[in-house]
């Protein structure tokens, strides 16, 4: 079958989904889109930019808390709010990005995850605007959107929305530059390409996508906590990435559907073992299975083109 | 003084650290959960033992040891299996071992809380320059500089010291110069561990030992490690001594910000040094 084929058949069975599933389901089913939606805007940078950031909560979280301050503080309503957390995101992924792309490896990882206990460090410490510790609460969308179907749809919308383009990105001739800078920055220097510039716009690029999950999350979750940005919750997107393989453009959003469902079956069994579960989930994909689920079943790879000639 | 106490907690640690990295290239996340094994060994054991003066210190010494046999097991059964890898992959094992070490240690220790007593001769307090001060952070003042002198003549002074040295400078080269590589790797990340676990038995005593610590002492000490140097062994002490002292001092000048000040030396640093005060840049 054909990849389209294949589309076709998801998108069918997502969208009749809330007729045969309870709403329990549909809950585990928005979370896994908004937790996909994260992985896959993390893997523009880890997969194809050769970028790991370890501090990508920090933009999840601006995104969340931008969305909730303006529903809680300022009265807005959700459709002016939830534009809002990209564009607070991307902010603050410019300023950040703007010193983390001068590094490379793991003084990049480093630095990221720096600015992100900063963010986080701000959040918890300001109480009068965040309410630290205490998170914001009641943090819902209208009744129009209320119910889990209607919220199920919504968020299933703007994941796809976001989805396709970020695969337009990642297929554009941008896309092709920022791989041929992961391949070699050096080369790619040579034949022109700006490499921090085409680093630093996939990492803008990649934290407003964040920013968009952290602002669909706060809506679902009803709330927000400073733990959206600590680093604990950087790791997710990493974590759900390599599950599902770093090297495929679809690996993150399997990986967060193995993930989540993974983390419901284990919870609800033994709620106090998951982390031990996810830890050696982590410990075993890495020493036994490097290329992820996707890589386990024989999935094809994105798009291997062959290499140009030199 | 208690910054200077907690800069130096902050060094053991820390020094572990910066010495596992310095020598396989492994930044170990998981070096906070060994701090927190050891600060959790220590409870059981002064439980355990007799109650008698001596007790506490022999708790202090097997505590560590409990530790360097976790650490020596997870580099040979893990880590040595994926040395040749991206570097990143062995990040994200050791982020996986937090949670795993953190899990069994709340199956094994239990949710609540548990405390260290101080050894009785050690209960009560002195007078430094007319300011109480306990005695017990005396002892820690005392015997950190103590472990880094002994580390100084370790590194210095003998022939695995020197070895140690070359292969933070060049691994291939001593490999192929016939050092056994993969041995010395091991005896490394035993030996930070070891540390580590001191770190975490000797300041039992000083702090609630609780299941978070681990995330907090990474945090703190990777920022030493970062403003320091990797693998710069001065370095990590200057670091500490740094961020203990500006966390004391941090807290009872300006409480909001001390934290974020920690960070944002940190991001400093990296931005005008990435490879720390007394690092080396990479080649």
């Amino acid at each position: 079958m054909s990849p389209r084929t294949w589309l076709g058949i998801v998108v069918l069975v997502l969208a009749v989904a809330p007729l045969a599933l309870p709403p329990f389901f549909l809950q585990l089913l928005t979370e896994i889109a908004i937790i996909g939606l994260f992985a896959t805007a993390f893997n523009l940078l880890m997969g194809f930019g050769g970028m790991v950031s370890f501090g990508h909560a920090a933009y999840f979280a601006l995104g969340a808390y931008t969305a909730a301050l303006l529903v809680k503080r300022a009265g807005v309503p959700l459709l002016v709010a939830l534009p809002a957390a990209p564009v607070a995101a991307a902010a603050g992924a410019l300023l950040f990005g703007f010193f983390i792309v001068r590094l490379s490896h793991t003084y990049f990882a480093m630095l990221s995850l720096a600015f992100a206990q900063i963010v986080f460090t701000v959040i918890f410490k300001w109480k009068a605007l965040t309410g630290g510790d205490d998170g914001l609460l009641d943090v819902w969308p209208p009744a129009l959107l209320k119910s889990p179907a209607a919220y199920y749809y919504f968020t299933l919308a703007i994941v796809g929305v976001c989805v396709f383009a970020l695969h337009a990105i990642v297929d554009s001739p941008f896309g092709y530059a920022l791989k041929a800078v992961r391949e070699n920055p050096r080369r790619a220097r040579y034949i022109g390409i700006d490499v921090r510039r085409h680093q630093l716009v996939a990492f803008v690029i990649s934290g407003a996508f964040s920013g968009v999950a952290g602002g669909l999350f706060a809506f679902y979750n009803g709330s927000v906590f400073p733990d959206f940005a600590y680093f604990t919750k950087s790791f997710e997107p990493l974590v759900v990435a390599l599950l599902g393989g770093v090297q495929s453009f679809f690996g993150p959003l399997t990986g967060a559907l193995g993930f989540k469902i993974l983390e419901w079956l284990i919870s609800r069994q033994w709620p106090v073992y998951w982390p031990l579960f996810l830890g050696g989930i982590v410990v075993v994909v890495i020493v036994a299975l490097p290329g992820g689920f996707v890589g386990l079943v024989g999935g094809r790879q994105w798009r291997r083109r062959p290499a140009a000639k030199a | 003084m208690s910054g200077l106490s907690v800069g130096m907690l902050l060094f053991l640690v820390s020094v572990g650290m910066s010495l596992i990295f310095g020598v396989t290239r492994i930044v170990n996340l998981a070096h906070g959960s060994f701090y927190m094994v050891g600060a959790y060994l220590m409870v059981t054991l002064v439980e355990l033992l007799p109650d008698r003066p001596w007790a506490f210190w022999l708790a202090l010494l097997l505590a560590p040891v409990g530790v360097a046999v976790l650490g020596g097991v997870i580099e040979v059964g893990l880590l040595r299996l994926i040395y040749r890898r991206d570097p990143l992959m062995q990040l994200i094992l050791t982020f996986g071992l937090i949670l795993v070490i953190g899990t069994l240690v709340l199956l094994v220790w239990g949710p609540d809380n548990k405390s260290v007593p101080r050894p009785e001769a050690l209960a009560g307090s002195v007078k430094i320059l007319g300011q109480p001060f306990p005695a017990y952070y005396v002892l820690v003042l005392a015997l950190a500089p103590l472990v880094a002198g002994a580390l100084w003549l370790v590194f210095y002074r003998t022939r695995w010291g020197m070895l140690v040295r070359a292969a933070t400078v060049d691994r291939e080269m001593l490999g192929a110069l016939g050092v056994n590589v993969a041995a010395l790797y091991t005896q490394v990340f035993v030996f930070g561990s070891w540390l580590a676990g001191f770190g975490g038995a000797l300041a039992a005593p000083t702090v609630a030992v609780a299941l978070g610590m681990d995330g907090d002492v990474l945090t703190t000490a990777f920022v030493v490690v970062v403003i320091g140097g990797l693998g710069s062994f001065a370095g990590s002490f200057i670091g500490a001594l740094l961020v203990g002292l500006l966390q004391s001092f941090g807290i009872l000048i300006f409480p909001a910000v001390s934290i974020v000040l920690i960070f944002a030396i940190m991001a400093v640093v990296l931005i005008v040094r990435p490879w720390g005060l007394l690092g080396r840049p990479e080649p």
